[in-house]
């Protein structure tokens, strides 16, 4: 029982992270309708800024602001120059695709470029001791992480309820074309929206980082994880990638342990739920239904 | 276009055409052991993106785990050719066979999931590909991989195991690995043909129909759900006798050569030679070739003074060409061809201060 109990506190200190690349995802289908399959290699660049920055001597913590204010630059240059110019997700999305994996590609490349192709230690955002739940022993990144995720969904509910950007972000997201009449700047909001989801991304992977070691695959898997869990919560919905991140993460944990047919197949789990959610409820759990006209 | 610009036209795509089989026919007779090998290899690639293409390019279903179905097709020659020891020809055949089926069972979900959502599962499925392959490591090897081997009688007369390779037989006078590419180049050249009269069939105006416009496709009577299901079937046998032809030239299957990345460098192949298009995809994997086998090799492993590591640039080059390429030449190169043909033939048709007639032919599809 008490196995089971760490599985649990395992798979949702994972799942904090998994629903943090969600948070980005979600924010960026909601501003610009896209599915970004780059979104994890443009964490793994803001996690390397981090990295250096802490090696540049900058305490951990103040690292991780740096890392995600480059996150931010990132996520609204790549946003416009490389996405704006291509065009309606919906209307072409061949070419959505081909350019998000030309800057999945291109980041990975260059994170190797720059950084090199050995794995790098990561500093602990809590350090390495553990803590007495429930009479077993969690850690307290995994607890931090948790922490941290209720921190960022707190920060967007914010955002998103209670100032003018957040309130410009759901305008643009019902409909650009009105929006932009009645004199939001569309393009900043959507900038912004970037621009958040990539700083969001750093965040997860500085908190990820330390399990694996910080290589440019970092992101790889959370990145399947993350879609996981938006495509269970639902793509436009930020409850839903809490949920969906929290609930992935401990099913990927718990089932491969107990299920042989599944002891490497970690991702198994997660794919099963992509699959079956689009094929029986496409909106997810807290999604919204769209409903196309011919 | 003038009967006689047209004459001049067709003269000139057979005269290129000629040009191009003599150089790819005489390459191996150029070229020494090492580099024929090399660009042998080059073929499954353009294999797999001719079947990517047919899928992604003519049917607008688009799938970023063809990686894994080049995977089941070379898993499964290396299989029969292990515990079956079949001709190699019949284990390339029965994995297209093998393939088809895995297409059709992957097509069938994904007559519901479309878009960017079907991008999404088919990701999710070139990312556990690898782990699917550790799961099984009994049957596959996992990351240490398998060999494919043939008992054969060695110098002391003992039975033992040993790679298996392309034998040539003996009255063509050829080495082994010009052998190799002749009949891979030939049945490559086979499916080209077979795509080529595809897509001009009826079934394949089915499937640019459908891409074009899924709901007037099926309003005009295209059957959506059979053309889908079996471009999807069609595709993936043609990717699984790429895989076919990989594990036979390599000796051995491994999990690492279809991870994620395998998948995305057909895409790339696709894009860069021109999605829907014939020659698209084996000019893109000639370019994919070109930079993994003469540009990588040639960079360094660090550059001074911030030691960048300048292997990592081949990548980062495709990336950007990729982006560049589908926001200024969304046809790729054939496509850019065709329209760079279509303003030259205009050109030389005007005549002196007349008017500028409007081009016949190019744009892209």
């Amino acid at each position: 029982m008490s196995e089971l109990l760490q599985y649990v506190f395992i798979g949702l200190g994972n799942g904090a992270v998994y629903a943090m690349v969600g948070l980005g995802l979600v924010v960026i289908y909601r501003s610009t309708g896209l599915l970004n399959f780059a979104q994890g290699e443009l964490a793994m660049f803001a996690t390397f800024g981090v990295w250096t920055l802490h090696e540049a001597g900058l305490p951990i913590w103040l690292a991780l602001l740096g890392g995600m204010a480059i996150g931010f630059a990132i996520g609204a240059i790549v946003h416009q120059v490389v996405v704006r110019p291509v065009g309606d997700p919906h209307q072409k999305p061949l070419a959505v695709v081909i350019v998000t994996i030309g800057l999945f590609l291109g980041f990975n490349a260059l994170a190797q470029l720059i950084w090199g192709t050995n794995e790098k230690e990561f500093a602990t955002l809590f350090g390495n001791s553990e803590v007495d739940v429930l009479g077993t022993l969690v850690d307290w990144q995994k607890l931090g992480a948790l922490g941290i995720l209720a921190a960022e969904a707190l920060v967007f509910w914010v955002i998103f309820q209670k100032t003018k950007v957040g309130l410009g972000m759901r305008a643009v997201a019902s409909n650009p074309e009105s929006s932009a009449l009645v004199g939001i700047p569309v393009t900043r909001i959507l900038m912004i929206g970037w621009g958040l989801a990539v700083s969001v991304g750093a965040v997860a992977g500085a908190v990820w980082a330390p399990t694996p070691g910080l290589s440019s695959n970092l992101m790889q898997l959370p990145l399947i994880y993350g879609f996981a869990a938006i495509t269970l919560g639902g793509f436009d919905s930020f409850v839903g990638a809490v949920v969906g991140g929290l609930f992935v993460g401990v099913l990927t944990d718990v089932v491969p342990r107990y299920v042989d047919a599944f002891e490497k197949m970690t991702l198994a789990p997660a794919f099963l739920v992509i699959l079956v959610v689009l094929l029986v409820r496409p909106q997810g759990i807290f999604g919204r239904k769209v409903v196309s006209r011919v | 276009m003038s009967a006689a610009g047209r004459l001049r036209d067709t003269r000139s795509i057979i005269v290129v055409s000629g040009v191009l089989v003599v150089v790819v026919l005489a390459l191996p007779q150029v070229l020494d052991a090492f580099w024929t090998r090399r660009i042998t290899l080059w073929i499954p690639l353009a294999l797999a993106a001719l079947g990517l293409n047919l899928l992604t390019g003519y049917n607008g279903q688009i799938s970023v785990g063809h990686g894994a179905l080049y995977g089941v097709g070379a898993y499964s020659t290396a299989l029969i050719l292990n515990e079956w020891k079949w001709p190699q020809l019949a284990a390339i055949a029965a994995s297209a066979v093998i393939c088809f089926v895995a297409g059709v069972a992957v097509g069938l979900p994904a007559l519901r999931i479309k878009g960017l959502y079907l991008a999404l599962v088919t990701l999710a499925v070139a990312t556990l590909f690898p782990q699917v392959l550790e799961q099984f490591s009994g049957t596959t090897g996992g990351s240490a991989g398998l060999a494919i081997t043939n008992q054969e009688m060695n110098r002391r007369g003992v039975l033992a195991d040993r790679a298996i390779r392309v034998e040539a037989p003996t009255w063509t006078g050829l080495a082994d690995d010009q052998w190799a590419y002749y009949v891979f180049l030939a049945v490559a050249a086979l499916c080209f043909l077979v795509v080529r009269n595809l897509v001009r069939s009826r079934v394949g105006r089915s499937m640019i129909a459908i891409r074009d416009n899924e709901v007037a496709a099926e309003v005009s009577g295209v059957n959506v759900a059979i053309v889908k299901v079996l471009t999807f079937g069609v595709s993936a046998a043609l990717a699984g006798v790429g895989g076919a032809i990989f594990a036979i030239l390599q000796a051995r299957v491994s999990s690492g050569s279809f991870t994620l990345v395998a998948s995305l460098y057909f895409l790339v192949a696709v894009v860069v030679g021109g999605s829907a298009s014939i020659a698209g995809p084996a000019i893109g994997a000639v370019a994919i070739g070109l930079f993994q086998d003469v540009v990588t090799p040639a960079l360094p492993e660090s550059v001074t003074p911030w030691d960048l590591n300048a292997k990592a640039a081949t990548p980062l080059i495709l990336g950007t060409m990729l982006i560049l390429l589908m926001l200024a030449a969304p046809g790729g190169i054939v496509g850019s061809a065709r329209q760079l043909r279509a303003r030259l033939a205009v050109r030389a048709q005007r005549p002196a201060d007349g008017p500028i007639p409007t081009p016949t032919t190019g744009g892209t599809p």
